[in-house]
């Protein structure tokens, strides 16, 4: 659990965004890690307020406090009141309280949604720096602490703040699924005294603590994945096929337009001919108005999250292999 | 107006008593009442005055105009005679357009119109005397020889009104001896009429003052019968109590014989169907006739004939189709029928049919065999249509309710009586009707006595057997006997429909489930049923409900699923049943459907229980379901068999507490889960348990044996459903231990688990030696069935795409894409082959 090492560093190379690295305390950890243990549960999930400061390209996250749960009871609960409120109390105990982002727990790597997407604009919007956390809790406890940082692309915030997700759009800006979110590398700092601390554990822990890395089961994990997965394999189809429909429609309008002006064409050659007046011009736009074009953002989104299943899946069942080898290996040297 | 009527009848009865020798012509001349009799006279001088100047065109109006009066007038003319100035304006006229006509030189110094209105008036009057030619004629020969003593006639009948007044008391004292006289003489006299007026004028002589002060207040009947009657019947009827003293109709001394009768008969339904008719008065009156054409003997011809009216009238007294007789009216109409039964039953020699015209009738006891106008059959059917109209707007809780259902037998015995009738006496389309309607009442009842007799139960004592025997055969042998007529016979295709689907319900309802499968599917009733009219689709709805419920209480379960799916999966059974109708709002059917619908509704007692009806289905869906839902659990093109069903599980799961289960629907859910585990004990006890026996079960006639059947089933089915969900967990199963857990011999186990392996369900095989199942392990795990799933998912997604594809590139990518498409689903079929194939190979 309690590993020094930074977490994979994907090749995403952000270019021009304020932030390059991030930098998180172990306390930060270890209190989403709580919160998610005390407060979440199955598929529910936690979200937090991330605190911390920038320095030069470099973000540090230095404390975080989460957001209480919503019941039903409160529903004049303002949460913006409570934010402000916290962050004044911390900064009278000296805490940093600049606001640099928000974490939140996810339900095997489920996190790619509108939601996300929407709250991770106005945070960018409103702080330029501020990143997302995402914790996965399931792969925490099969043995590897699993946090990742997030930020949305600049061609992205560009297009949501137009807040226009037309195909045509989308195509001019060139934004795919694997240009939506860019992550940030990811270290995790401690002070010496805590590292010593640690090191000082490592020695003392023993080998049945870390069993769990090396548990065989895989079955479980890969339904509850593959069922996700092809409940957004299913969510794709419907976009397609609603997509594939309205490109139809807009071609066969095409052709009913294209017929009809040349239909108004003849007519009007022939008036000439005749010496009568030609018939006056429509509105051509208003007889044949363009069919609604889907918002193609779900299906970016979709895709987006199909994509992060099927790395977190491929990611699973090569760690699983590998342990099956070598537990094969095992039994092979001790028979 | 009656005033003027009776005082000129009055009037009329003096003079023919005073001066009936002088001239047999009085009587015609001073009847008619004064307004037309006014309306007659100006137009009669109008033409007149045309005449004297050659108007000929005025006059072919007002020709035309007095003919029209005269068509209106019609009735009292039928009675009274043509009145005398009315001949003789004919007769001048004709005169006088003849002589117009020989005057040569006169018509060429007409005008056109004139001309022309002469030459059409001359055809017309010459047509329309014809009719009059004896009238005219005596009139001539009267002209001929004294032509003052018609005008002197014509003015006393003018003034005779006041005359009669003032004369009245006077001569009151006379009239005895008049009317003893005329009594003597009706004999000879041909109007007999006459004669009676005479004698009931003496009976109101003494309330005349009186009535004529009370005349205005007199209802509108008397003024209506008035019009159409003669004077001396007027009074009867107008001026007095009427029903006291009706049996006095006929005064005494007067012969009562046919033609009076029949006469007084019509003049009492004239009145029928005209506003402000007293019918309640009408219906005392034809029974009142009734009575004396019975005193007198008069025959059974035309008692019959009253008798068909009272009935008629009876079913007249409501005037509103859609509301229902009283119950009391009705039953004055049963026992009119059965009287009227009893008379045709008694005279064989009656012949009665619709298509026996008014003027054909032989009324009159005679050697030849009586004709009467009338159809037995329409009338009992009219009594049986009003009964149900009874029962549909009785609340069926009511002891009302019970009553009226107590008459249910009586009907059943006319319709009986009137079947042994015409099966004599009817035509094949009038035995078809009427064996219908005895269909009709007979297909919804249990034959209790059958099904005992059935079970070899003989009836307890010696008299219930004797009893049994006396009510006759069963109404199996019944209903086939008289259904298989209607088949032979019946040309409408409608009754063979009811018929058949009568018979059917019948067959079902007494568990004879071949019988009624067979009939259903070889009558193809299915293909067609949604052409016929509501009430035939309804009793079809109810036949197929009631099959399905044989067919569940025979054990096949998959029959009766199938037999009640369509109507429960709609969710409207009790409006298909026509058992009652569903809340909707008003945009949706208006008053006027409504109403409509309401006629269709079947009575309650004929109603099929719908929660029997639903359990059944419920039932029988949860024991096809679970184990294919257990069977299928992967399955990602899993069907429903039931939506229902689901529905019902759906909500029990949405509960969220569940306490132990209140209603029929909730035990069945409960009893479901638990097979889903495969408990058949807890299954059995949530499916059959006091509440559901109370509720459902003990409504079946042969309880025990259901339960029994149901017991069975539950156990059978929640083996194949513990087999397909924990199959996967074992290696090998004991069959013994197997029949122990669901409490089935062992045979059965093994018959069950060898059909599963068969049918491909099981991946297994049987171990003889050890009886013992023993697994393949096969069968997918989840994670394989998931990653199927996906790669199918996957394909389609992947079609999609490619299909969007095909639009961008046009045509020629299409056709390219498409044999891609091919070639992947050939794999993906060679894939599932070599799969199936490695199943059976391991066998």
């Amino acid at each position: 659990m309690g590993s020094l090492k930074d977490s994979a560093v994907s090749g995403s190379n952000p270019l021009d965004s304020p932030v390059k690295q991030i930098q998180i305390d172990g306390l930060v950890v270890l209190k989403i890690i709580k919160h998610y243990q005390e407060e979440g549960q199955g598929s529910e999930v936690v979200q937090g307020v991330l605190l911390g400061l920038v320095v030069e390209d470099r973000l540090e996250i230095t404390n975080c406090f989460p957001f209480p749960q919503h019941t039903e009871d409160d529903v004049d609960f303002d949460e913006v009141q409570y934010q402000m409120e916290m962050m004044r109390s911390l900064r009278h105990v000296n805490i940093d309280h600049l606001h640099v982002g928000w974490y939140q727990s996810t339900y095997y790597g489920s996190f790619v949604s509108r939601a996300l997407l929407d709250s991770q604009f106005s945070y960018q919007h409103a702080i330029e720096e501020s990143v997302v956390l995402i914790y996965d809790p399931i792969k925490t406890a099969q043995g590897s602490l699993c946090l990742k940082a997030y930020r949305l692309t600049p061609k992205l915030m560009e297009i949501c703040k137009e807040k226009d997700f037309s195909p045509e759009t989308l195509k001019k800006a060139c934004v795919g699924y694997e240009h939506m979110l860019e992550e940030v590398p990811i270290v995790i700092k401690n002070s010496h005294l805590i590292n010593v601390l640690l090191l000082d554990l490592q020695e003392k822990s023993m080998v049945a603590d870390k069993h769990e890395l090396l548990n065989l089961s895989s079955s479980n994990h890969l339904e509850k994945s593959l069922q996700l997965l092809m409940d957004r394999v299913d969510g794709m189809s419907q976009e397609i096929v609603k997509y594939n429909s309205y490109c139809r429609n807009l071609s066969k309008q095409q052709q009913q337009k294209q017929q009809y002006l040349q239909r108004r064409q003849q007519e009007n050659t022939q008036r000439q001919s005749r010496g009568e007046p030609p018939l006056p011009e429509e509105d051509i736009n208003k007889m044949f108005k363009p069919p609604q074009a889907p918002p193609r953002m779900d299906t970016l989104l979709i895709a987006g999250q199909v994509n992060n299943y099927c790395q977190n899946i491929k990611a699973f069942t090569s760690q699983n292999l590998g342990k099956l080898f070598m537990a094969e290996a095992l039994q092979g040297h001790s028979s | 107006m009656s005033r003027f009527f009776a005082t000129g009848s009055d009037s009329e009865s003096e003079e023919s008593s005073s001066a009936d020798e002088i001239t047999p012509k009085k009587r015609i001349v001073c009847c008619p009442l004064r307004f037309r009799f006014e309306e007659f006279t100006n137009i009669i001088k109008t033409i007149r005055n045309a005449m004297k100047i050659r108007d000929m065109s005025k006059c072919l109006e007002e020709f035309e105009q007095l003919y029209r009066a005269f068509l209106k007038s019609k009735t009292i003319m039928d009675k009274e005679g043509v009145p005398q100035f009315y001949i003789r304006l004919l007769a001048d006229l004709e005169d006088y357009l003849n002589q117009l006509w020989e005057d040569k030189e006169g018509k060429k110094k007409m005008n056109k119109n004139n001309a022309k209105a002469l030459s059409t008036l001359r055809q017309k009057i010459r047509k329309y005397n014809k009719d009059f030619e004896t009238e005219i004629a005596s009139y001539k020969e009267v002209l001929n020889c004294s032509p003052n003593v018609i005008f002197t006639l014509g003015t006393l009948s003018l003034c005779q009104d006041e005359e009669s007044e003032s004369e009245d008391d006077e001569e009151s004292e006379d009239w005895g001896s008049d009317s003893v006289d005329s009594g003597g003489e009706s004999e000879d006299n041909e109007g007999a009429a006459a004669s009676l007026a005479v004698v009931f004028l003496k009976k109101y002589k003494d309330d005349r003052r009186k009535r004529h002060k009370k005349m205005e207040q007199v209802d509108e009947e008397a003024d209506e019968e008035g019009e159409g009657e003669e004077g001396g019947w007027e009074k009867v009827k107008g001026g007095v109590p009427l029903v006291k003293e009706k049996p006095k109709m006929f005064a005494k001394g007067t012969e009562i014989n046919n033609a009076v009768v029949i006469k007084k008969l019509n003049e009492i339904l004239q009145a029928r169907g005209k506003k402000g008719t007293d019918r309640s008065a009408q219906i005392e009156l034809l029974h009142a006739l009734a009575g004396i054409s019975n005193e007198n003997n008069l025959g059974e011809g035309i008692l019959v004939k009253i008798k068909f009216n009272i009935i008629a009238s009876l079913y007249d007294y409501n005037t509103n189709l859609a509301a229902f007789m009283k119950a009391e009216m009705w039953k004055k109409c049963l026992e009119c029928i059965d009287e009227l039964l009893d008379i045709l039953f008694e005279n064989s020699n009656i012949f009665i049919g619709e298509n026996i015209a008014e003027d054909s009738e032989n009324l009159a006891i005679s050697d030849q065999p009586f004709r009467v106008r009338g159809c037995i059959l329409t009338l009992v059917e009219r009594m049986d249509e009003e009964f149900t109209k009874i029962m549909q707007n009785t609340d069926p809780h009511s002891q009302e309710y019970v009553d009226n259902l107590k008459d249910e037998g009586r009907v059943c015995g006319i319709i009986d009586r009137l079947l042994q009738y015409l099966e004599s006496k009817g035509s094949t389309e009038e035995v078809c009707r009427v064996y219908l309607r005895r269909i009709m009442h007979t297909y919804y009842k249990f034959d209790y006595k059958a099904h005992r007799r059935s079970l070899g139960l003989q009836g307890e004592t010696k008299s219930e057997q004797d009893q049994e025997e006396s009510e006759g055969e069963d109404s199996a042998i019944i209903m086939d006997r008289l259904c298989k007529f209607i088949y032979a016979k019946d040309r409408t295709d409608r009754i063979r429909t009811c018929a058949i689907l009568c018979h059917i319900y019948h067959h079902a309802l007494h568990s004879r489930w071949y019988q009624a499968r067979d009939l259903m599917l070889m009558s193809h009733l299915q293909d067609n049923i949604q052409h016929a009219d509501p009430p035939v689709q309804i009793l079809y709805n109810r036949t197929m409900v009631q099959l399905g419920i044989c067919a569940f209480r025979q054990g096949m379960i998959k029959d009766a699923h199938n037999a009640l799916l369509d109507i429960q999966s709609s969710g409207r059974a009790k409006e298909l049943l026509g058992q009652g109708l569903l809340m909707r709002n008003m945009q949706e059917r208006n008053a006027e459907q409504e109403k409509i619908e309401k006629r269709r509704q079947v009575p309650f007692h004929m109603h099929i229980n719908l929660e029997l009806l639903e359990c059944v289905y419920l039932v029988s869906a949860m024991l096809l379901e679970i184990p294919y839902m257990a069977a299928h659990e992967f399955d990602a093109r899993r069907r429903m068999i039931s939506k229902q069903f689901h529905h019902q599980l759906r909500v029990g799961e949405r509960q969220p507490l569940l306490g132990p289960p209140e209603s029929m629907r909730e035990h069945v859910v409960a009893a479901s889960k638990a097979m889903k585990m495969g408990d058949w004990k807890t299954c059995h006890s949530f499916i059959i348990n006091e509440k559901m026996n109370s509720k459902v079960w003990d409504l079946f006639p042969e309880t025990q044996r259901v339960r029994e059947m149901l017991v069975r089933k539950i156990q059978e089915e929640s083996l194949r459903t513990y087999l397909f969900t924990y199959s996967s967990v074992y290696d090998s199963l004991s069959m013994e231990t197997l029949s122990e857990m669901f409490e089935l011999e062992l045979p059965t186990v093994h018959s069950i688990i060898s059909k599963m392996i068969i049918n491909e369900e099981l991946m297994a095989s049987l171990d003889q030696p050890t009886q013992t199942v023993v697994m393949h392990r096969t069968e997918p795990t989840s994670l394989q069935n998931m990653t199927l799933q996906l790669a199918e998912k996957l394909g389609g997604l992947v079609e999609n795409n490619e299909r969007v594809f095909d639009l961008k590139q046009g045509v020629y990518g299409g056709y390219f894409n498409r044999d891609q498409k091919g070639g992947y689903q050939q794999r993906q079929n060679y894939q599932r082959g070599g799969y199936r194939n490695q199943n059976q190979s391991s066998y």
